[in-house]
């Protein structure tokens, strides 16, 4: 394929409507909304995302972009649900919040790359907002607590995961007994001290590497505000720890097709010529995971 | 059911196209809809050079629209006849490329380049991009679009169409400039100009500052001028402007227009283009019909 084309087409999506079969509020303004989409559930991986919308309504009209937050299997152990966590702000994910059990959504997905899932000691997932969505997969196929996908990918690929987490204050995190069930090692940081760390994640991810033990390897996977996410990035290059970034663009369509979800990406050096160094990517098809080292911080 | 269309000297399997700007390359639905059943398809602009586009935020959402300054970003036309045309010219039907420029010359070049081409089945010329400086002067001024256009044909072998913008006073006069020019047909309409604003902020939201805005809140705009222009024009028309059901499709080939692209439905319903094409036969027939052909402009005086 020519570099002027994307990586990660969304050649395996599927366009379902679905129903929402469970909703509750698990934090400030924040929900947990299940839906059923067996064609996505059985084919997604961690860091993937889904587009939805309220079905038959032009307004609001443009999808939302979703993390994916848990596959649920059946009684059978096939995945069938989806759960989704969102804050509820904007028009869409207020009609969202006000949609009772049976609501129809549409959904299309999954889309985009996923999380790298190479091998390493310990994986440190650090989180900010909402950021959090991406993670509870990401940790449990790191830890070989559950697979996704068509079983290409690696299950296991790391003996230790941690999640740092950060939010202004304690009724703002999301899901923190999930993660604690799923094993994770867990740090909070709540920016007035209401629980866990008063200070900022990166802060702890910065004392976490400066204590490596030698030979040990460590991947970093961050998602939040991007702020944080240049702060860990630059911590990481630092230490010279791998880590990627799950970027936040807003979208309009979540398939590549228009050109609304750009992000400042570093080119190869083969495509450099006549151009200063970037191009604006589209985080739908050439993310939204990225190795941190590519983009263009401002 | 016939649902061939003739637009000029472009023919095509059936009327349901896709607007340049909202399908990608193709290769980005290609996993999504079966695109060889498509009418005809449109890539997203190309210009002469690359272009990279205007700073986000590139869209925002508006009630039942959006509004985009994307910038025709695109990697330029040598990267395009390189990259994407190899793989358009493969998937089994009609590619309408877009092309944009800032003066007369940029379009003849740009298009007799394109049309040279093996694959490609008609030009259409973006006449009316809100979102670029220069880009929206020749469709404006109906002397101005009806040169361009005419030295367009004078050069490229394959058909034209002019994609014109609403935001002018009388949209009939730039379309009569277009078929003086030798268009094969007219595309209505472009998006309108548009403004979202942040007021806590002061600030815009759009990156580029104003915009365009599509989705179905505009398409009563899109109606009341195929309407004018068809009632004024001898011209075929492309109907494009907040199609997203099979009853938009049938009011805009009822009120003139002889072909249709969806436009921003693509981005949030991806699957949409290829059931129109399946619920258009019956749709035809509850007016009799035997081709599209039958109902194009059979709007009756209230």
């Amino acid at each position: 394929m020519s570099k002027l084309h994307a990586d990660f087409y969304a050649d395996a999506m599927t366009q379902v409507e679905a129903v929402i079969t469970e909703q509750q509020l698990i934090a400030e303004e924040t929900y947990r909304v299940r839906v059923s989409a067996a064609s996505i559930a059985s084919t997604a991986v961690p860091g993937q995302f889904v587009m939805i919308r309220l079905a038959s309504r032009n307004s609001p009209l443009i999808g939302r972009a979703l993390a994916i937050y848990d596959v649920i299997d059946d009684s059978d152990g096939k995945p069938r649900w989806i759960d989704l966590v969102y804050i509820r702000k904007g028009t869409l994910t207020q009609a969202l919040a006000a949609s009772p059990l049976g609501t129809q959504v549409t959904l299309w997905g999954p889309l985009g790359n996923g999380f790298s899932d190479r091998p390493c000691d310990r994986l440190i997932m650090v989180a900010g907002g909402i950021g959090q969505t991406p993670m509870l997969l990401l940790g449990r196929e790191a830890l070989g607590n559950q697979t996704f996908g068509d079983g290409s990918r690696q299950n296991g690929w790391a003996s230790q995961v941690e999640l740092i987490y950060g939010a202004r204050r304690e009724s703002l995190l999301a899901g923190v007994d999930d993660f604690r069930n799923a094993g994770f090692g867990l740090t909070l940081c709540t920016d007035d001290g209401s629980v866990g760390e008063q200070r900022l994640a990166p802060d702890v991810l910065a004392e976490r590497l400066s204590k490596l033990t030698s030979g040990e390897t460590v991947r970093v996977a961050t998602c939040g505000p991007e702020i944080m996410m240049q702060k860990v990035a630059e911590i990481c290059a630092t230490a010279g720890v791998d880590c990627q970034v799950s970027m936040e663009t807003p979208m309009a369509c979540g398939i590549g097709i228009c050109f609304s979800c750009v992000a400042p990406i570093k080119m190869d050096a083969a495509e450099q010529d006549g151009s200063e160094g970037w191009d604006y990517k589209r985080t739908c098809v050439e993310g939204p995971i990225f190795d941190a080292d590519k983009i263009c911080w401002h | 059911m016939n649902l061939s269309v003739t637009l000029g000297r472009l023919e095509l399997k059936n009327p349901i196209m896709v607007a340049s700007g909202t399908f990608g390359y193709a290769r980005e639905m290609q996993g999504i809809v079966d695109v060889s059943r498509i009418g005809g398809v449109l890539p997203k602009t190309i210009t002469a050079e690359p272009r990279v586009g205007n700073a986000p935020w590139r869209t925002v959402e508006v009630s039942a629209g959006l509004l985009n300054a994307i910038g025709l970003d695109n990697d330029g036309v040598d990267a395009f006849l390189e990259s994407h045309l190899p793989y358009l010219r493969e998937i089994g039907t009609s590619i309408v490329v877009s092309v944009a420029g800032r003066t007369q010359d940029d379009f003849v070049s740009l298009a007799s380049k394109v049309g040279q081409q093996d694959g490609v089945a008609a030009i259409e010329l973006n006449l009316s991009c809100p979102n670029v400086s220069g880009g929206v002067d020749f469709g404006t001024n109906a002397d101005s679009c009806r040169d361009v256009v005419a030295a367009v044909r004078a050069a490229c072998p394959v058909p034209i169409l002019a994609k014109l913008t609403p935001n002018v006073t009388s949209i009939a006069d730039i379309a009569q400039g277009a078929a003086d020019g030798g268009a094969d047909a007219v595309c209505l309409i472009n998006t309108v100009l548009a403004m979202a604003i942040d007021w806590r902020k002061q600030k815009p939201m759009l990156g580029n500052g104003m915009g365009g805005m599509s989705g179905p809140a505009i398409k009563p705009i899109a109606l009341r001028c195929v309407h004018q222009v068809a009632s004024a024009v001898s011209i075929p028309i492309i109907g494009i402007g907040g199609i997203e059901n099979i009853d938009d499709v049938m009011q805009f080939l009822v009120a003139g227009a002889s072909a249709v692209q969806i436009g921003t439905a693509n981005y949030y319903d991806p699957t949409l283009s290829t059931r129109l094409i399946d619920q258009l036969p019956a749709a035809l027939a509850e007016l009799n019909a035997s081709s599209v052909a039958d109902v194009v402009g059979t709007l009756k005086r209230s």
